[in-house]
């Protein structure tokens, strides 16, 4: 064979675990249609952040506060204008109405008609609800909330469950004890009593969520990481870098850790919709989120008026919630395929 | 002086419920510069152990070790680290004693950079030698451990130990995992760098025939104690403890096992099994799988005595057995 083409050979194969993995990844449909859900939902929620710090900047009520007792209880639009987009092909027929819903006279041609036609869809897309706020820009800033308090409350969790594992898992003996005794001891608390307490403490709102999830939530994979690193310590890698003179931090954070990170990696996306459905919960009992439309707050608001036939705030806020958790265990499954060894299966 | 002086050592390991096992008991020997003591006995004798003790990768419980005139057994944190700079090892599994997620040149660069050797080109310049001094594409470095065959992945592990320019090496069964026609490289390889850098090696094998290749000095290893002790051309031409007799006869040969067939000789193999080294034997620890066992040797542990110049044994009737 040609040199250079045994080069490129060389080139195309060479790749670390974590390429590999990545390639695995992306040859599985779910996850890769996983993984776009939550761009999609990253997506809302950052403009969702764009929109809150724009108004905040402006010092105006953002558009998903401002109360308009006129469009109260307004149904998705597609139900309120159900052939806004046909363009009227048969001008002076019965059906199109000869005004738009701004009560304008109706455009004429069959592009203007459509762009009306867009438009009018855009106009509270999913429904007000009681207050005449719009419920579409309500989901998005519960995503806003959703990912602050998956993001912030892994910062907390995921930090506090790799050191302590780490450090039990190797060094084992009394420091192991202790760290074995905590997780006990923290594992031992009903969770849920444990979030109230402590938002209770820091007071509602959002500080007492991302303190009360974050603090509860480093157990298991603080479980699962002293686990493989007592695993990994007997290995003969480890004894090798003992030999050379590593000192024990460099060769449980340079050494061990990227080799049981996986397990990190996969505990982020599993818990990543525990910690949203936790948030739900806690403003859905009112002492998470205050004064901005979190999912919880949403879906308790919504229950009140279930009755009154108002069913899209309800059923929006929860597929929005079902749609993520779901993307998100998919994703972690598909994680926990591509990136555990123990799983992994030569051809796939 | 020599260059290692091992003195009466002792390594046990609990086994919980009060149990010990004795893994390494009253080990003495020496290892002079640029000279390689091949180390053999069967699985669990404790050879290996052994060697990670003299490296203080294992807990010693009793006896010194003095490498350089310094006892490493009390070296203290400094010290240990600059001993480590001169005495290396080499492990058996070229799979796992390589970390899967670093490139093999960032492996080697990390051991020169936490020894503070050199700056950052020097250190890239220095992988790519060793690299090539162990006959490897210097293009290599970018490259896991995974994309390696066994022999190669040895060569990388030997290039890791000699990074830090040892003067002293353990090789724990460093060709045991590797096919036969790659083990022959690789022992080439690490006599080549013996006279290349005047390395002493102390030979850890469970193979007669790697040993006798690579060795000067054999020392013969049984449930923690060595029993046997002589220059690699005496060892193998008059064995004079039954355990290296056996051990030796045990080799197979494929002319000499066809001659015997022809001549209706069974080849002599030890029966029984090493004693749980937890369950200290009276006397002499080979007694019960011994054929020349005498009433003496179940009373009495035998001394070590000279049955040649630097050829010493720790059996009662070492001399006088009939030889093999």
């Amino acid at each position: 064979m040609n040199h250079s083409i045994t080069e490129s050979l060389n080139r195309s194969i060479s790749s670390s675990l974590w390429g590999d993995a990545w390639r695995q990844l992306c040859r599985d449909r779910i996850a890769v249609a996983s993984f776009w859900i939550i761009v999609i939902y990253l997506a809302m929620a950052l403009y969702g952040e764009g929109v809150f710090w724009y108004f905040h900047w402006q010092d105006m009520a953002p558009p998903y506060q401002q109360t308009n007792l006129r469009e109260e209880y307004l149904a998705p639009s597609v139900f309120r204008h159900p052939f806004a987009m046909i363009p009227r092909v048969n001008p002076g027929a019965v059906s199109s109405p000869a005004i738009d819903y701004r009560g304008q006279p109706a455009a004429r041609s069959v592009a203007a008609r459509f762009r009306v036609g867009l438009r009018t869809l855009a106009h509270h897309p999913l429904g007000t609800d009681n207050l005449g706020r719009d419920v579409f820009e309500r989901t998005v800033q519960g995503a806003r909330i959703a990912f602050q308090v998956g993001i912030i409350t892994s910062c907390i969790a995921i930090p506090i469950g790799v050191i302590l594992g780490c450090l039990a898992g190797y060094f084992g003996g009394k420091t192991d004890d202790f760290i074995v005794w905590l997780y006990s001891t923290f594992s031992s608390i009903p969770g849920l009593l444990f979030i109230l307490a402590i938002a209770m403490v820091v007071g509602k709102g959002l500080l007492g969520v991302y303190l009360g999830i974050g603090l509860t939530t480093w157990v298991n994979l603080c479980r699962l990481i002293r686990g493989e690193v007592m695993k990994h310590k007997t290995r003969p890698y480890v004894q090798a870098a003992h030999a050379l003179g590593l000192g024990p931090f460099r060769i449980m954070f340079r050494h061990i850790l990227p080799n049981v990170f996986h397990i990190v990696i996969i505990t982020f996306s599993l818990r990543f919709p525990a910690a949203i459905s936790t948030e739900v919960f806690m403003s859905f009992l009112g002492i998470g989120v205050q004064g901005e439309p979190s999912w919880g707050i949403m879906i308790s608001n919504a229950r009140l008026r279930l009755w009154q036939g108002v069913w899209w705030e309800m059923t929006f806020v929860t597929a929005a919630i079902f749609f993520i958790v779901l993307a998100f265990n998919l994703l972690g499954d598909a994680l926990r395929d591509a990136l555990d060894p123990r799983l992994r299966t030569s051809e796939r | 002086m020599s260059l290692l002086e091992i003195n009466n050592l002792h390594v046990r390991f609990s086994a919980g419920h009060g149990h010990e096992v004795r893994a390494v008991n009253g080990v003495s020997l020496a290892v002079e510069q640029g000279e390689s003591v091949g180390l053999v006995g069967e699985s669990g004798c404790g050879k290996s152990t052994l060697g990670n003790a003299v490296l203080r990768l294992v807990p010693v419980q009793a006896g010194t070790v003095r490498f350089e005139d310094q006892d490493v057994l009390t070296l203290a944190h400094r010290d240990l680290f600059h001993y480590r700079r001169r005495s290396q090892m080499i492990f058996q599994d070229p799979y796992g004693s390589l970390n899967p997620r670093i490139a093999i040149g960032a492996a080697i660069e990390e051991c020169l950079a936490v020894h503070r050797l050199g700056n950052r080109a020097e250190r890239k310049r220095r992988v790519r030698d060793l690299l090539q001094t162990v006959g490897l594409d210097p293009d290599y470095a970018a490259r896991y451990p995974h994309e390696f065959s066994g022999g190669q992945r040895q060569r990388v592990g030997i290039a890791r130990a000699l990074a830090l320019d040892p003067v002293f090496v353990v090789a724990d069964e460093p060709v045991s995992a590797l096919d036969v026609s790659v083990q022959a490289q690789i022992l080439n390889l690490m006599k080549d760098l013996q006279q290349a850098r005047g390395l002493a090696y102390l030979f850890i094998a469970h193979d007669l025939a790697v040993v006798r290749y690579m060795c000067d000095r054999v020392l013969v290893m049984y449930a923690g104690a060595i029993v046997e002790a002589a220059g690699v051309d005496a060892l193998f031409a008059c064995p004079s403890h039954p355990y290296t007799q056996a051990l030796l006869s045990a080799v197979p040969d494929v002319e000499k096992g066809l001659r015997a067939r022809a001549a209706g000789v069974r080849r002599e193999i030890v029966q029984g099994e090493v004693p749980t080294a937890s369950s200290l034997v009276a006397g002499c620890p080979f007694h019960p799988r011994c054929p020349y066992a005498m009433d003496l040797c179940r009373a009495q542990l035998p001394d070590e005595r000279a049955v040649g110049p630097g050829h010493t044994s720790r059996c009662h009737f070492a001399g006088k057995l009939p030889p093999t």
